[in-house]
């Protein structure tokens, strides 16, 4: 067949055309090599990104390996449970420097948690708001409102937390001190309030039709629908959502540093927040700036730095398998 | 269509090979004398991963003739049209099996180079697409891709192209208008002035008149039967009136395969196949 | 459950939504309105004649001569106060009284040895100044009124002997006498009480109308004016008419409550009757005459330096500094974030290494920001040497990379297929295509994010903690030789986070610690107005084509 047809396209000729179709890599050197370079350029920069957070990972590392490091593996492993474990942070304490991060590690968790409490629930409600209950021109209000809460820089909140929250909940509701695990929350809480809302509105829309149209088919109401029907079915990309929050709650810095009152402490009882904390951020972005390079505590810093990391990677991947859950409903 | 000439004998002056289903045989008048063959199709396959988009597709197309492609829709017909220039490699995991010859040469080889095939191998598309440029820009793209940056020799070029197009009178004050200011016709005819100012050989139209109202399709019309002779044409329908009109040979599609080709009057007066009789009176499609 | 429940219910649930929608904007607006009110201040306020002149003296501008007319207009208001002050300062802080009393004693010597007299009569005439003068001086150290008045009365003994006539020893009697009124008004016990509200009235006149006079002008230029606006004149003079007690409160349980009582008020003001008690009414009327206050728009804030703490001027160089360090940063991360974008969407099928790709991505836009000022300072600041512009533009470019690939993705994704058909079927190579025609279309959408991450990266803080940005440092000169690359610079991110919580001076001016802020989120806002409008105007012309 292929030998049969190579000969009639012998016959083919008379249509000749006046540049060959076929050309090989040599004889179109130019073009293939352009192509490839292309191609070649495109994938480096597209690679950079990778480059990048390999380089993160190995610097951040890098700097923080000392602080571990000791004579033999059993004390380098002791070292790592006493950073682990222990709730004392006098790193600048001059015969006996401490680096117990736990305090802090709880500090962070406990601003984040309740700042997910106050901006899942909002959030969430809010959501479900503009996909399923506001007119289209309600939406275009409300989105710019969103997009700009989501835009102001976090040091302008934090602004506000110290120049104008702080001194409002010290007279009003009678904390000694207008910076502490509430206001810091609150704050974090608006920060992440725009992320949880843009994706789980966006999950909520992407249930789609027809489910809704069933709901109500058979006689629920539209809160009916939006709480037995819609919102379970959206649950992979609301919790990603709640994720995504956590995630802009636990990694921000500028506004816990201000807020928070910086004391490396659990909050004792837990439930008080008008009590000061630290956070991990916070710790770095306080102390990092007056220790000298290479010393313990500068190492420790880097230290908190990794675990933050570590911490917003795991959170990363779950929002991720979370979201590619969505995406593949939505095929 | 007279210009075409009708041979009683063409099974021998093919050479043996066979185009088309056994049945179709004997419509022997429709044969091509090879050195006009400029398309040939032989047991050509084109697949969208695991779905099959054409199958088994053996015809071929006269150099400088009108040729429409008709079928109802989903049936193939465009890609095999976007195939002939390989415009189907945007589309991700394709795959080609058989052969596809434009001027003598495969298509699908793999040595093929996409950019003087595409030159050669113009198209018109569904819907007019011209760039966000202004009507010069537009039409000098392609000339300015081969090099050529003379202003005296794209102003020669933007004028042959849209006199051809028949565009010229039309737009000859506008020049450096944006070309999305023109009506929806005057774009299509600007998007095939851009076509002709690459000098192809073959111009594939894929539904060109779809997106038109009845007197821009009239005017397409006409401009497809002036540049006839100048150009080989293939044309993609779902309008059985304008295939009847434009055409001189006429491929019937159905389900990704070829059912029957013949010249026009032929295939509308007096079709072999069963399943074309039903398509062409309107019992489907 | 009965429908009405449901109904009830369903009600309740969409009130809830659209609450916590409501409660979303409320949020915005309490939280913008303060800052944009109060930071609005920094640039729109009543300027008093102070604040030309420290215009005049620091930035060397504003009309000499009107200015020093208006010197002269606010001096006349000024004159009566600064003379009582002085006047009433005398007797309270009797150094005053006893310096000239010590000088006079000294000039009487010098005359005596230049007048022909016996050397016994010289003795005898230094012997009874000298009297005289311990006499005064007793007089001023004594704190009870009779014993004063017995030694001025012994000063006075001499006031009629021929030989002190026209001698220096006279201005002892003039000083007898001014001490003598002064006794007659004040509570001699209470003389400390006095010298430190004294002090605290003659600090707030200080803070309304610069140095009084006789005091050298002092070296620091936050001391050298008066109230420069007249809202803070307001508050000086506020805490001028006032003075804050503790007094046993109304309950009659003995608790002591804080009252703010008036300086002059007869009753319990601690200056009612004094020389110095019409200085307060006085001030109180006469202060817009003695600062002309007027409505001004100070627009050369967002260009001016500014003195230490921000006490004075502007925030240009924090503007300026932001501006070169986002610029660059999008120079670096712009292109690389661009061409990302066009090989995940254009080249890239769905392989291994586009998912690894995708996954660093999203794992970079979800790096805490602190941790790329670690990275920063670990890596950057490492190849570059120190912390400089280019470090900080170099991390907030990392920062700000995944924003932009996003965007730019959705922008190249958006561009219709029958655009790239075209240019394709016309003979263009993929790259070519790209370029030429896709790159084009999309540059709106990817403006819009260029212009998002811009402002974003202009917000940003923690990146450059370590990496580049000072609270106090050069303006960038932006010259050829880029040796400002290579120089740390002021930012308003940093500097927003330094005027509120680092720096003590700053606490003393809100107006500028507001302004600042109110900079910022006026950048960061017309930034993302910028990119709504560009994005609802190609939205429109996508509809409308």
């Amino acid at each position: 067949m292929k030998k049969r047809s190579d000969h009639s396209m012998q016959t083919d000729a008379a249509a000749g055309f006046s540049r060959p179709l076929r050309l090989s890599a040599g004889q179109d050197l130019r073009g293939y090599l352009t192509g490839r370079a292309a191609r070649t350029l495109l994938f480096i920069t597209a690679f950079v990104s990778v480059a990048a957070v390999l380089l993160i990972f190995v610097f951040v590392v890098r700097e923080a390996v000392p602080f571990f490091k000791s004579t033999d593996a059993a004390a380098s492993l002791s070292r790592l449970k006493e950073f682990l474990t222990r709730t004392q942070w006098f790193p600048e304490h001059e015969a006996h420097p401490e680096y117990g991060v736990l305090a802090i590690i709880v500090g962070s968790l406990y601003v984040t948690v309740v700042s997910l409490l106050i901006a899942v629930p909002i959030g969430l409600l809010a959501a479900v708001f503009l996909s399923d209950i506001a007119s289209f021109k309600v939406r275009q209000i409300c989105k710019p409102v969103i997009e700009i809460l989501a835009a102001i820089p976090s040091v302008a909140y934090g602004v506000f937390a110290v120049m104008v929250a702080a001194p409002w909940l010290q007279k009003h509701l009678g904390f000694t001190t207008g910076t502490n695990a509430l206001n810091a929350s609150l704050i974090l809480s608006i920060m992440a309030l725009p992320t949880i809302l843009s994706v789980a509105e966006d999950s909520l829309s992407a249930v789609g039709r027809d489910i809704r149209q069933a709901s109500y088919g058979l006689g629920a109401t539209r809160a009916e629908t939006m709480i037995r029907v819609v919102i379970p079915a959206a649950g992979s990309g609301i919790l990603a959502a709640v994720i995504l929050g956590m995630m802009r709650a636990i990694g921000e810095t500028m506004v816990v540093w201000m807020a928070s009152g910086n004391a490396a402490q659990i909050p004792s009882p837990w439930w008080d927040l008008s009590q000061s904390v630290r956070t991990m951020t916070a710790t770095i972005a306080g102390e990092l700036g007056e220790v000298p390079k290479g010393t313990t505590h500068y190492h420790s810093l880097f230290a908190i730095g990794f675990l933050l990391l570590i911490f917003t990677f795991t959170l990363n991947l779950i929002s991720e398998s979370f979201l590619s859950r969505v995406k593949r409903r939505q095929r | 269509m007279d210009a075409i000439p009708k041979r009683s004998n063409a099974t021998e002056r093919r050479g043996g090979v066979q185009i088309g289903s056994p049945k179709s045989r004997p419509h022997t008048e429709s044969a091509i004398r090879p050195e006009k063959v400029i398309i040939r199709a032989s047991g050509f396959s084109l697949f969208y991963g695991e779905k099959m988009g054409v199958s088994d597709i053996t015809m071929e197309i006269e150099a400088g003739s009108v040729t429409a492609i008709i079928g109802p829709s989903g049936c193939g017909k465009s890609t095999f049209l976007r195939s002939i220039n390989r415009m189907n490699d945007l589309i991700p995991r394709t795959r080609a099996e058989g052969l596809l010859a434009v001027g003598g040469q495969d298509v699908y080889d793999k040595r093929t180079n996409l950019v003087n095939l595409r030159r050669q191998v113009g198209m018109v598309f569904q819907r007019p697409n011209p760039f966000a440029k202004s009507i010069y820009d537009n039409i000098s793209y392609g000339p300015r891709l081969q090099g050529i940056r003379s202003r005296t020799k794209l102003n020669a070029i933007v004028q042959q192209c849209l006199e051809d197009a028949a565009l010229w009178e039309e737009v000859k004050e506008d020049l450096h208008k944006s070309a999305l200011a023109l009506s929806g016709g005057q774009q299509q005819r600007l998007c095939i002035a851009r076509t002709l100012a690459n000098k192809p050989k073959v111009i594939l139209m894929d539904e060109p008149c779809s997106a038109l109202d009845p007197l821009a399709t009239a005017r397409i019309e006409d401009l497809i039967a002036a540049l006839k002779g100048t150009y080989t044409i293939v044309i993609v329908t779902h309008n059985m009136q304008q295939a009847a009109r434009v055409s001189d040979r006429t491929a019937f599609f159905c389900l990704g395969k070829l059912i029957e080709y013949d010249l026009t009057d032929k295939l509308f007066t007096n079709p072999s196949e069963k399943s074309t009789e039903d398509y062409i009176t309107g019992r489907f499609g | 459950m009965s429908v009405r429940i449901r109904q009830v219910w369903d009600r309740l649930f969409t009130v809830l939504c659209s609450g916590s929608v409501g409660l979303l904007i409320a949020v915005l607006l309490l939280f913008l309105v303060p800052m944009i009110v109060k930071g609005g201040k920094a640039v729109f306020f009543r300027q008093t004649v102070e604040f030309r002149k420290m215009q005049r003296d620091l930035f060397g501008r504003g009309d000499l001569d009107s200015l020093h007319e208006a010197i002269a207009r606010t001096g006349q208001a000024r004159q009566e106060v600064l003379a009582r002050i002085e006047q009433f300062g005398r007797g309270i802080d009797t150094k005053l009284l006893s310096d000239e009393a010590k000088d006079a004693y000294r000039k009487y010597g010098l005359e005596l040895r230049y007048r022909e007299v016996s050397r016994e009569e010289y003795s005898r005439l230094r012997a009874a100044a000298k009297d005289i003068r311990d006499n005064f001086l007793a007089a001023l150290d004594s704190t009870e009124e009779a014993a004063a008045n017995r030694f001025l009365d012994q000063v006075d003994l001499h006031r009629d002997s021929p030989e002190f006539q026209a001698t220096a020893v006279e201005t002892f009697f003039t000083l007898s006498k001014q001490y003598r009124r002064i006794l007659d008004e004040m509570d001699l016990a209470h003389r400390e009480e006095y010298a430190a509200e004294l002090d605290i009235v003659k600090t707030e006149l200080r803070n309304l109308l610069g140095p009084l006079p006789g005091e050298s002008t002092p070296p620091l230029p936050q001391d050298r004016f008066g109230a420069t606006r007249w809202d803070v004149a307001k508050k000086h003079l506020h805490y001028l008419l006032y003075q804050t007690k503790w007094v046993p409160g109304d309950s009659g349980d003995g608790r002591l409550v804080k009252k703010e009582i008036r300086r002059d008020d007869p009753e319990a003001g601690l200056f009612a009757g004094t020389e110095l008690a019409p200085l307060f009414s006085m001030m109180e009327k006469n202060l817009e005459r003695m600062l002309e206050p007027e409505w001004t728009v100070y627009g050369r804030y967002f260009l001016d330096d500014s003195t230490s703490g921000h006490y004075f001027g502007g925030v240009g160089p924090e503007i300026l500094g932001t501006l070169v360090l986002t610029v660059l940063s999008m120079c670096f991360a712009v292109p690389l974030g661009v061409l990302s974008a066009a090989y995940l969407v254009e080249y890239a099928g769905d392989n291994i290494a586009v998912r690894v790709i995708r996954t660093c991505i999203n794992t970079l836009a979800g790096v805490p920001s602190i941790v790329y000022g670690l990275f920063g300072l670990a890596f950057f600041v490492l190849i570059v040497g120190r912390p400089c512009i280019l470090s900080a533009s170099l991390t907030l470019a990392l920062l700000a990379l995944p924003v932009i690939i996003r965007a730019s993705e959705e922008a190249i994704r958006a561009v219709p297929q029958s655009y790239k058909e075209a240019s394709m079927a016309l003979g263009s190579g993929k790259f070519r295509t790209f370029l030429t025609v896709t790159l084009p279309a999309a540059g709106p959408g990817i403006l819009t994010g260029l212009i998002l991450s811009l402002s974003r990266a202009a917000g940003e803080t923690a990146p450059i903690l370590f990496a580049g940005a000072v609270a106090l440092g050069p303006i960038p000169d932006l010259g050829l030789k880029f040796r400002w690359l290579f120089q740390p610079t002021r930012a308003l991110s940093y500097g927003c986070y330094d005027i509120t919580v680092g720096d003590r001076l700053a606490m003393r001016v809100p107006h500028n610690q507001f302004g600042m802020v109110f900079t910022l989120i006026l950048l960061v806002l017309c930034l993302n107005i910028a990119a709504i409008l560009i994005r609802s105007r190609m939205s429109k012309k996508l509809q409308g084509m």
